[in-house]
């Protein structure tokens, strides 16, 4: 259980830690790709409450995500259509959604766990 | 193997993890450069200390390019006065050299150059002549010599060692002649300061100074100098 943890943990000082300077027109994709991270794990923990977590699933949306966010938001660099704006604004949408399931399950789990709870 | 699979899930749950976390980590690290790099961290008095002092940063400029205008005008001023300088210092140049020349010309100067040497001597004692007049040297030949040498550009000449100047005067005096005063035997030598060559051609002319002197049986040497000496004219 610690183990996700402390990958976390690991990764956020390498993170810290490391020098590697990236040229600042690709900070935008880099940003992109941590929306992309976002609403994939969020999207994963709703899976998870609701019973339905594929872990392949997780795992391949996770990478393919951040990958597929990053190139759109190149591609449209390139092609001088603010793409990153669809990406930005689909991935919100869906992190808000999916922050709100989570609430939602959370909320009526608690209260069944209270009801059992005052009942017995 | 129930536990086996947890574990699995656990490793690429926390491979998951630590990608995030890295890309996370990274990203908020670039852009507290990227902010860094923007603003240095500016509070209302740092500002306002950046503003006072860009302030006298720009004023101090203004007066550097005034400054600077002026120096220039300055230093044309400066060359005028220089160019101004050199044309009076060549003047005065002229006018010292001038001044050398005239002080050469009026023999307060010693002077120093080539020249000729003519040497008159008396003629031999002739027992034929009676007159003993006939062969003496007298001041009219060596006012002759004189003229001659001033005719043909000596700059300056001597009698005996004695500088004549503008207003010398040679009297015959009996057998000896008096220049400025001071008396004079033979035999007389003339010193010229002057180009050699021309001074001797001029003396040397046919029927001139020589041949008549000659005629007049004084006897008459010439030689060229390349380095002769007049003193100055003593008490004038």
């Amino acid at each position: 259980m610690w183990l996700p943890f402390m990958g976390l943990v690991i990764g956020i000082i390498l993170g810290l830690l490391t020098e590697i300077r990236i040229p600042e027109e690709y900070s935008n994709y880099l940003s992109i790709a941590v929306l992309a991270a976002f609403d994939t794990l969020f999207g994963g923990i709703r899976a998870y409450l609701q019973n339905i977590y594929d872990e392949k699933v997780f795992v391949s949306g996770f990478f393919f995500n951040i990958v597929l966010a990053a190139s759109l938001a190149f591609l449209g660099v390139h092609l001088g259509v603010d793409l990153y704006l669809a990406a930005v604004f689909a991935f919100g949408v869906r992190l808000f959604q999916n922050i709100a399931v989570i609430r939602r399950i959370l909320l009526t789990k608690w209260s069944t766990n209270k009801e059992k709870l005052e009942k017995s | 193997m129930n536990r086996m699979k947890v574990k699995g899930k656990h490793v690429i749950l926390s491979f998951v993890c630590l990608v995030l976390g890295f890309m996370l980590a990274f990203s908020y690290h670039l852009t507290q450069i990227e902010k860094q790099k923007e603003k240095p961290n500016l509070s209302g008095k740092q500002y306002e200390k950046t503003l006072t002092l860009r302030n006298q940063l720009i004023a101090q400029e203004e007066t550097n390019r005034k400054l600077q205008k002026e120096l220039n005008q300055k230093q044309d001023k400066v060359q005028k006065n220089e160019k101004n300088l050199a044309k009076e210092a060549q003047v005065y140049q002229n006018l010292a050299e001038d001044a050398e020349k005239y002080r050469m010309y009026l023999g307060k100067v010693k002077v120093k150059g080539s020249g000729v040497k003519v040497t008159l001597t008396d003629g031999a004692y002739d027992p034929k002549e009676d007159n003993i007049n006939n062969y003496l040297v007298h001041e009219h030949h060596v006012f002759k010599v004189v003229n001659e040498l001033y005719i043909s550009g000596a700059d300056a000449i001597a009698i005996n060692g004695q500088r004549l100047t503008s207003h010398s005067y040679i009297v015959c005096n009996g057998p000896v002649i008096t220049v400025d005063g001071i008396q004079h035997p033979a035999p007389f030598i003339i010193t010229a300061i002057g180009d050699p060559d021309v001074l001797s051609s001029s003396l040397n002319l046919t029927g001139g100074v020589k041949d008549q002197l000659v005629n007049d049986n004084i006897i008459f040497s010439l030689e060229k100098e390349s380095d002769i000496t007049l003193n100055p004219i003593l008490g004038s």
